[in-house]
């Protein structure tokens, strides 16, 4: 639920349960006062009869007047005298219907008789006006409440533009693109104060990747000395004199520990150089062509696995760093060799706008996890960074990658334009 | 040859004197960019071994001093960096090669080889060992005279084997030299074992001795047996 959509709610019922309880009140104490009003011309009405009793010992006419009743009632002697007000009807002559009435019923002594008097006056007028004022109480309310509600909509909605802003920048912040955000103008303080810290957070974070990318960068450039240390006094140990058998076997596990970790230090280069964009030398890069090169580089190992290789290249020409075609297919293609069982088969598809490399192999499908670093299988022999190499590749030039599996067979997808 | 090395990793400087070194070879050495710098204007070598990294000048600037001094001295440059820029800045300053920390030493060795012997070209560019001679203008192999036929795989190793006579050299080695990076597909090493087989063999039918040795399964030593 929108924030406005809350906040206009809340408003919403607040209004109306404050409507309700005034206009409630107001009701009462409006028909309260004119209820008051009738009751006091009813008691100068009596006060005008009772003078007039007074005066000429006899009772006045019961006149009818325009909206006044006088009746009398002769009651017998030993009925008790009362004073009372009451709702009753009044009937109009003139309109020769009911209208609802207050009258006031009281005795009267005249002579030796007991009399009842009643005087009614109509009530209409009077509730008509509490109508009235009540329908104009109730419709300027609606009328505030309404545009209320048409403010909140499209005042708030203006208001704010600048936070929708800053949220769409943070949604599009990509740390791997060292995008920026920008700084918006706005009058509010609210979302001056948010702009600005979100601006500094995106630069901290920025500070902090990059930190942390550089020392990835130097830390493996740093060990590629002592390796080359380790390497140059292993190949000198070497010709140093006749060695054992056994010493020859440890010297082999030494050397080919160099080699994982060397390899290793170099995929880890390469994944922090594509990330910084550092790889310049982008070209138009026709992958017909250099699918052929990778093939005729491959076939050796293919012949010794057994391996058939069905190929179906359409032109495909690519802008991209040739470097990093190089590495995306030599990762593609080695991962089918070396996922692949002897006598199974790969098949490059190339079309313009994609490649496909099928292989069989074993009978497991890979996960989204495969793509993370250092991620693998129980049975991969590799370093588990080839398939986030790709994955990297492909973030950088916009290239969407896929995995399918089916019939035991594996699909690595790459879409060049999406 | 003349060497000169440039490094200011003292335990790997000695290992490469160690292994330049022998009969014909003269190795010289400077741990930082002043006593190279002296070194280069006082000397010519055949062979300059230069690490870009040096504590107190950047390697590249020696090769500007080289240039500024019309010297015709090979230059291979190591790097720790496997950076793009840092090989194409090297080779258009004049450096003639580059190679990457870590290194097997039979590797540097020929490469200055190869270096060397393009520097030295005098229209008789052939390796000569005993009854083998290649030629590597023309690619031709021959044993006593008479040419045969090697693959392009074979020929390579061969030419491996003449720059790093009577040393042994690695199986690692060979792989990285003659596959380099697809290598890490497949760690098991019957790929060289097929070539090495087959350049042994067409070298001994065509009449020469086996001067290939095997070394307890860790690699192989061409030479004088």
């Amino acid at each position: 639920m929108k924030l406005a959509d809350r906040y206009n709610r809340v408003n919403l019922i607040t209004a109306l349960i404050v409507l309700l309880i005034t206009g409630i009140i107001y009701y009462v104490v409006i028909h309260f006062i004119f209820t008051e009003k009738l009751d006091r011309d009813l008691t100068v009405e009596e006060d005008e009869i009772k003078q007039y009793v007074a005066t000429y010992q006899k009772l006045p006419l019961p006149a009818s007047f325009l909206d006044q009743q006088v009746q009398y009632k002769l009651l017998n002697r030993d009925d008790k005298e009362s004073r009372f007000f009451k709702n009753t009807t009044y009937y109009n002559s003139k309109e020769k219907e009911s209208e609802p009435g207050r009258s006031l019923i009281t005795t009267l002594v005249q002579g030796n008789n007991l009399y009842e008097v009643t005087i009614t006056k109509s009530r209409l007028e009077a509730d008509d006006l509490v109508q009235i004022i009540l329908l104009i109480t109730l419709g300027v309310t609606c009328l505030l409440l309404l545009s209320l509600i048409l403010i909140n909509r499209f005042v708030l909605k203006r208001l704010w533009m600048p936070f929708y802003a800053i949220l769409e920048q943070m949604k599009a912040f990509n740390l791997v693109k060292m995008s920026e955000i920008k700084l918006n103008s706005t009058d509010v303080d609210e979302f001056k104060e948010l702009n600005t810290s979100a601006v500094q957070m995106a630069l901290r974070v920025r500070q902090d990747y990059k930190e942390l990318k550089n020392f990835t960068d130097n830390a493996s450039h740093e060990m590629m000395t002592p390796l080359a240390v380790i390497n140059s006094k292993l190949d000198t140990l070497l010709q140093a004199g006749p060695i054992t058998e056994r010493q020859g076997v440890l010297m082999e596990d030494i050397y080919n520990a160099i080699n994982r970790l060397t390899k290793l230090n170099q995929s880890l280069l390469l994944l922090t150089k594509i990330e910084n964009n550092l790889i310049s030398d982008v070209q138009l890069v026709d992958f017909r062509e250099v699918i052929t090169e990778k093939c005729r580089q491959f076939q050796e190992i293919l012949k010794k696995e057994n391996l058939s290789l069905n190929i179906n290249l359409k032109p495909c020409e690519i802008e991209m760093s040739r470097y990093l075609a190089d590495i995306l297919l030599n990762n593609l293609l080695g991962n089918a060799v070396k996922y692949n069982h002897t006598k199974g088969f790969i098949t490059i598809n190339l079309d313009n706008d994609f490649i496909e490399i099928i292989n069989s192999g074993k009978n497991f499908s890979l996960t989204d996890q495969h793509f993370d670093r250092f991620f693998k299988s129980a049975s991969s022999e590799g370093m588990g960074l080839g398939l986030a190499i790709i994955k990297q590749i492909c973030t950088l030039y916009n290239f969407s990658v896929t995995y399918s599996f089916f019939q035991e067979n594996h699909c690595f997808k790459v879409l060049f334009k999406n | 040859m003349k060497i000169l090395i440039v490094e200011d990793e003292l335990s790997l400087l000695d290992s490469m004197l160690t292994y330049f070194t022998e009969v014909g070879n003269i190795c010289e050495s400077a741990s930082t960019y002043l006593a190279a710098s002296e070194k280069i204007n006082l000397y010519s070598y055949d062979c300059i071994l230069l690490d870009l990294g040096l504590p107190d000048g950047e390697g590249l600037n020696l090769l500007k001093e080289l240039k500024k001094l019309k010297k015709n001295d090979g230059v291979l440059i190591i790097s720790a960096r496997h950076s793009l820029d840092d090989k194409l800045s090297g080779l258009d300053l004049g450096a003639d090669d580059y190679l990457v920390k870590p290194f097997h030493l039979s590797e540097l060795k020929a490469r200055v080889a190869a270096i060397v012997r393009r520097k030295k070209f005098d229209g008789n560019n052939v390796i000569t060992f005993n009854e083998i001679s290649v030629d590597i203008t023309k690619m031709e192999t021959s044993v006593k005279g008479q040419i045969i036929t090697l693959t392009k795989k074979e020929y390579d190793l061969l030419i491996y084997f003449l720059s790093n006579k009577g040393k042994v050299v690695t199986k690692n080695a060979i792989a990285e030299h003659l596959w380099g990076d697809e290598m890490d597909i497949s760690d098991d090493f019957d790929f060289i074992y097929t070539h090495i087989k087959n350049l042994r063999k067409k070298i001994i039918e065509a009449g020469a001795s086996d001067y290939l040795q095997s070394v307890y399964g860790i690699g192989y030593k061409f030479g004088n047996v």
